[in-house]
């Protein structure tokens, strides 16, 4: 498997499509984004792991998976096949734009009550990505000539820990907010693997086939 | 009269009487006054069971049973001893006036029914119950948050005219089974007015998780009353529940509690809970009304940052809370007020125990100043409480002292320090910044540094330090504090032209801390003129027309600066001369004086100027009476001393070179004061092993004159190498052995001698391995002539080789060894000795013999050769001679028996009957293995037989003999017992056994025996004899040395005569003789 890998990054150079230096597009920004998404999911594998500890039993065991009691404010990543098949590519960076300008709203709000200074700034470094993967996302959308999505009057989420919202609900909110943020960077980084693929369809063609038993 | 109260507790006597107020207040209501005293009979029929009672000590209310005789009766009435004493009443009850104290007669008389149905009471105080009116709650309030019951009622005091204590006792029930859960009591006064009282309890179950009623009733303790007094009835119960209504099913909500705390949570749902757990631990499920449910923790420990999650579980849900359990705050520890600058006080205190409470929980500090009234607060909601706080208090302009008292409060309590400070005595000035250092001369420079502050009313002390190398000086200076300025201080007594680091700190004058140091400054101090000239030395060539003039550098302290050059004049009476400047690596300049008597200056000069010239005297005195002497120095020096000489006016000079420089040599030189008269010459350029000569010259006042010459090493060492030796003669006893001298360098010390070993040995022996002077076949000679170059060895032996080593030793020890092999010369004179003494002795005793032969032959010739006799003068065959002529009687010799010495072997079977040559067989060379089964024609072994007493067999006989051992098995013993076992021969003799039984043998002991039994055989050992000597083997003995068929074993040719003891005798000698000389 990793000599097969190795062999495959050492060829990669020699593929043309791969090295086209000539009119760039939107090509690489949408590698670019594809990559911080990558990054992003990542970060949040070792944020969430921070995070869920800070939390406490039971939100830190690997099988706790509560109902989603207070979280339907969060933007929802999982989409029926069909509908995402359905959406061009207009609507799919909408999506991810919108949902992303929720979800740093809701970091943010996690950043305020996180009681641990290293917790903080590994909060604050994840706001960081998740600002760049937004303008990034807006900076495909612009090289596409698509516009941003504006946000309706009255529906900017705004982090409130109102009295009615217990520490326990709060807590299947956070819970809820790092799983939504998650879906969303695995369904973000299909969208743009599909959008490379559709804007490069070259190199669409070339397929790299890793036979690995056991994945 | 009969009073039969019910006792009643008095009010306070504890749990006992509350345990039993329920039961009390059933039986209390079924009582009622009993009629006191009937003075007349009761008759059936008449009124009975008079009761009174009061609730409020005025109005009796007095009732009494009467005989069911219809509707429409009425009584009257009657107390004596009263006006308008009687009443008429309607009912079987009447309230009147209360009594005044003492007995009262009260007649009761129905108004309808015969005289003789009246009745007739005693009536006092003592048999009124006062029992008070039934309490109402007039409010209950449930605060949730804190699962607190507020109950608020009326105590009616307006219809009590009296001051009396009233005893509130109040119930709080909870679930729908109403299970007490707090019986309490409250305790009031009657004060004339009515009154409103308030209670309040916290639950430890949240108020949420279940219904709580209250109810509440009252006893009236008045003092002054002598009746019954009992408690009044129960209020009406009072319900609080939760409305389900709410998103939070768990409770209690975000508690903070303290450690340790015991404490229920509920949840209150319409769903079956399935489990319950805190953290990672379950706990059982208790049930409450419904499907709600609750746990209890014991003691609960303290929680994470995030607080203790309680959930519980339904089949598709979950519910939970989150419960903080913490401490209150720590006194606030090491609580210090000090300022930097007076303007601002700084605070700083540590939280001391953690209160495992974080962000919005953290404890709030508050800083509060009571003469000034203000205060600062801080809160810190990071975890890492274990940090040190701190608050900054502005100052106040005409204040110097403060009174701080730091309050410290969570949730779960408070706690506060206090610190009264002057703030002029807890100055702990900042670090000093900005320093710059500034030069004045060559020793002093002027530093100066900025600190912020406003120290206006304070003096300062401002400590300076200032190092040098590894030097270090501190210095302090007092000065007026301004306003956020800067300071000045002159450091002097400097050295020129050196490096100082300078840092400075300061500190209030009324001390209390120093500063931290400000950053160092390092800074050189401007150059002065040399202090002195530099050391001087000259030395004369040899060809006495030129002087060299040394000089040293001049040492920084002395050199005040970088020196630039050296300016270097001579003078004498008649002319002084000045050599060019001369550039600093240079440290010598050669002059060429006119003059022995010259002097010669030397000065340094820098940018600062010109030293002092050093003056030395070109002169060199001579001294005839001068001898070198030879020193050895302690290791680290060598001491020189000399006699003090007057006429040596200025110093002494001690010049000392490596002796093995070629001349002129100069390393060193030292000058030592004109009244010393010793002086320990040290230098690190001295090396052990090392010669160096030493030259102590005085001085005089018209020049230097050499005063001793010594050599010497500052320590001695072993020789280096060993001395170069050869042989320059040898002869048969001794020896002449001659070495060179070993070079100086090589020497390493002053020699002492040498040491001289011989032994015998030669080159590749295992002495030569070494020579050591104990050993006793050594011979060792030591050689303490120095002079000596040769040595003769004597007494040695002739041609014999010698191992000679030699060495020098000087005072630091042995030198390595230089062996060589010497063989000395052979002794002509003495083997010629050795060979003519021999011969003279042989030819001395042949001559001896020849003549003491010759003296007596005669004797010699009778006794070695006689004569010999004639034979025919022998008598003897003159009888054998008549003899065979006249006797006839006589035979000749018969030959008999005579036995051929070839035999011819018959064969048990059909084969031809052949006659073999004898051929000799080694009967070892029958294998001993080879059974019956192998007996294969070709394979069989031709045997010859010889006779036994043929003597004659000779060579052409040759005899194949079988082994006794292995071949020979005696068949026919005449005994035919333990043929086998005694013989042991068939041990070895595995063919076939000869199954033929001679006549006279016994049974079959001596028959056929299994060839394979041989372990019930004892072997013999293979040479020993086969029982020669027993007695009993001597018939088979008699067949001893026939020959036998190598397959049968049988002995081919029967002795012919056992009994004949010659021929048995014959046979054993003979097999003796051939196992002896087989080959014969």
């Amino acid at each position: 498997m990793l000599t097969c890998l190795c062999a495959v990054l050492w060829h990669l150079p020699a593929v043309p499509a791969l090295n086209r230096t000539g009119d760039l597009g939107p090509g690489p920004s949408i590698q670019k984004t594809y990559d911080l998404t990558r990054y992003l999911e990542h970060q949040l594998r070792s944020l969430a792991g921070t995070y869920l500890n800070y939390l406490g039993p039971p939100f830190n065991e690997p099988d706790f998976n509560p109902p989603r009691l207070g979280a339907e404010t969060l933007p929802r990543a999982t989409v029926d096949l069909d509908v995402w098949r359905s959406l061009d590519d207009r609507l799919r960076l909408a999506q991810n734009y919108e949902a992303y300008s929720h979800l740093l709203c809701y970091v943010r709000g996690l950043d305020r009550q996180a009681a641990t200074a290293e917790l903080r700034r590994g909060l604050g470094h994840f706001c960081t990505s998740l600002q760049g993967l937004l303008g990034s996302i807006a900076g495909v959308m612009a090289a596409l000539g698509y516009p941003l999505p504006q946000p309706l009057p009255g529906t900017e989420p705004t982090w409130a820990p109102g009295p009615a919202h217990s520490d326990f609900l709060q807590k299947m909110d956070d819970f809820w907010l790092l799983k939504e943020l998650q879906t969303w960077l695995w369904r973000s980084a299909k969208d743009f693997n599909r959008l490379k693929k559709k804007m490069q369809p070259s190199a669409a063609a070339i397929t790299l086939r890793l036979k690995a038993p056991g994945f | 009269m009969d009073s039969s109260y019910l006792a009643q507790p008095p009010p306070g006597m504890g749990k006992t009487r509350r345990l039993a107020s329920t039961v009390q207040w059933l039986l209390s209501a079924a009582l009622l006054l009993y009629p006191m005293n009937e003075v007349n009979g009761q008759k059936k029929g008449t009124p009975r069971d008079l009761k009174c009672m009061t609730s409020n000590l005025q109005v009796w209310d007095c009732s009494w049973k009467a005989p069911a005789t219809g509707q429409g009766m009425s009584y009257e009435v009657c107390i004596d001893r009263r006006s308008h004493s009687c009443y008429k009443s309607e009912r079987t009850s009447i309230k009147i006036q209360s009594l005044s104290p003492g007995d009262h007669e009260m007649t009761i008389r129905p108004l309808r029914g015969s005289s003789n149905s009246t009745s007739k009471f005693i009536l006092s105080e003592r048999n009124v119950s006062l029992i008070p009116f039934t309490p109402e709650i007039s409010n209950l309030s449930a605060d949730f948050a804190t699962s607190t019951l507020h109950i608020q009622w009326n105590d009616r005091g307006s219809a009590f005219l009296y001051q009396a204590e009233v005893i509130w006792e109040i119930k709080v029930l909870r679930k729908e089974s109403m299970e007490v859960v707090k019986l309490t009591t409250y305790n009031s006064s009657l004060s004339g007015k009515d009154v409103d009282h308030h209670w309040g309890w916290t639950s430890d179950m949240p108020l949420e998780c279940a219904v709580h009623y209250v109810a509440i009733r009252c006893f009236i303790d008045d003092p002054r009353f002598s009746g019954r007094k009992a408690w009044s009835d129960w209020s009406r119960l009072k319900s609080v529940s939760w409305s389900p209504d709410s998103p939070n099913k768990v409770f209690p909500q975000d508690k903070v509690v303290l450690v340790g705390t015991d404490i229920t949570f509920c949840c209150v749902t319409q769903v079956k809970i399935l489990t319950a757990q805190i953290g990672q631990t379950s706990y059982p499920l208790i049930p409450l009304d419904g499907r709600n449910v609750a746990i209890k923790i014991h003691s609960i420990s303290a929680s994470a940052n995030s607080g203790t999650n309680v959930v519980f579980s339904t089949y598709d849900n979950i519910f939970g809370t989150v419960i903080f359990a913490g401490y209150p705050p720590d006194s606030p520890q090491d609580l210090l007020c000090e300022t930097y600058d007076l303007k601002e006080i700084i605070c700083t205190w540590s939280p001391g125990r953690p209160t495992a409470l974080v962000g919005p929980r953290s404890t709030t500090y508050t800083l509060f100043e009571s003469f000034s009234g203000r205060h600062v607060r801080v809160k810190r909601g990071d975890v890492s409480s274990n940090e040190s706080y701190q608050l900054f208090f502005q100052m106040l302009p005409n204040q110097e002292t403060y009174n701080f008292t730091l309050n410290a409060h969570n949730p779960l309590g408070r706690s506060e320090s206090a610190v009264l400070v002057n703030v002029t005595e807890k100055v702990h000035p900042h670090t000093p910044a900005s320093v710059k250092v500034k030069d004045i001369n060559s020793t002093a420079v002027l530093l100066s540094w900025h600190l912020p502050g406003n120290f206006a009313k304070i003096k300062l002390i401002c400590q300076t330090e200032i190092k040098h190398n590894s030097e270090q000086e501190l210095r302090n200076l007092t000065v007026k504090g301004v306003e956020n300025s800067n300071y000045l201080m002159i450091v002097n007594k400097l050295n020129p032209y050196t490096a100082y680091t300078l840092r400075v700190r300061c500190s209030a004058q009324t001390f209390w801390k120093w500063s931290a140091w400000s950053s160092e400054k390092r800074h050189v101090t401007i150059e002065a003129v040399p202090s002195k000239g530099p050391d001087t030395w000259r030395e004369w060539s040899s060809d006495g027309k030129k002087i060299i003039v040394y000089w040293k550098p001049l040492s920084v302290s002395d050199a005040n600066g970088a020196i630039l050059a050296y300016d270097v004049s001579y003078s004498s009476e008649e002319e002084t001369r000045t050599l060019p400047e001369i550039p600093p690596p240079q440290h010598r300049a050669e002059i060429w004086p006119s003059h022995k008597d010259c002097v010669i200056d030397v000065a340094a000069r820098n940018s600062a100027g010109s030293s002092p010239p050093s003056r030395i005297a070109g002169m060199q005195i001579p001294n005839d009476d001068l001898k070198i002497e030879q020193t050895v120095g302690g290791g680290n020096g060598i001491l020189l001393t000399w006699n003090h000489d007057p006429n040596m006016t200025c110093d002494y000079v001690v010049k000392w070179c490596n002796s093995t420089r070629p001349e002129p040599c100069l390393m060193d030189w030292r000058k030592v004061p004109s009244n010393s008269t010793e002086t320990v010459i040290r230098s690190d350029q001295f090396r052990p092993g090392v010669r160096y000569n030493f030259f102590l010259y005085g001085c005089k006042s018209q020049g230097y004159q050499l005063l001793r010459s010594i050599v010497g090493y500052i320590e001695e060492l072993a020789p280096n190498v060993a001395p170069n030796f050869t042989v320059e003669d040898t002869s048969a006893d001794s020896i002449l052995v001659r070495w060179e001298d070993i070079p100086v360098e090589e020497l390493r010390g002053f020699l002492k001698g040498y040491l001289f070993y011989f032994e015998k040995g030669e080159r590749d022996t295992s002495k030569m391995r070494g020579l050591e002077p104990g050993r006793s076949d050594v011979k060792i000679k030591n050689i303490t002539d120095v002079s000596q170059k040769t040595l003769r060895i004597a007494d040695l032996q002739g041609k014999t080789s010698y191992h000679l080593v030699l060495r020098a030793y000087t005072g630091g020890g042995m030198g390595p060894e230089k062996s060589m092999f010497v063989v000395t010369k052979e002794n002509s004179v003495g083997l010629i000795i050795a060979i003519l003494i021999p011969v003279a002795v042989a030819v001395i005793v042949g001559v001896v013999t020849s003549i003491l032969c010759y003296r007596k032959r005669e004797w010699i010739k009778e006794t070695f050769y006689p004569d010999i006799p004639n034979p025919e003068n022998c008598k003897a065959l003159q009888f054998q001679k008549s003899a065979c002529e006249g006797s006839s009687a006589l035979k000749t010799l018969e030959m008999n028996p005579c036995t051929p010495n070839t035999v011819e072997v018959l064969e048990a079977g059909p084969t031809v009957p052949k006659t073999e040559d004898t051929e000799l067989a080694s009967p070892v060379a029958e294998r001993p293995e080879s059974g019956p089964g192998d007996g294969d024609a070709d394979k069989q072994v031709p045997v010859s037989y010889c006779p036994p007493l043929v003597e004659e067999a000779g060579p052409a006989g040759q005899v194949v003999y079988m082994d006794v051992q292995s071949g020979y098995q005696p068949q026919a013993r005449p005994d035919g017992g333990q043929d086998g076992g005694q013989d042991g021969g068939p041990a070895r003799c595995t063919g076939y056994k000869p199954q033929l039984q001679l006549p006279g043998s016994r049974g079959g002991a001596g028959g056929y025996r299994p060839q394979a039994d041989a372990g019930t055989w004892t072997p013999l050992a293979p040479l020993a004899p086969l029982a020669p000597l027993s007695p009993d083997s001597s018939s088979d003995v008699g067949s001893f040395g026939s020959p036998c068929s190598v397959d049968s074993r049988q002995f081919l040719i029967p002795p012919r005569n056992e009994e004949s003891p010659k021929w048995s005798g014959g046979g054993w000698s003979f097999s003796n003789f051939f196992q002896n000389k087989p080959n014969d």
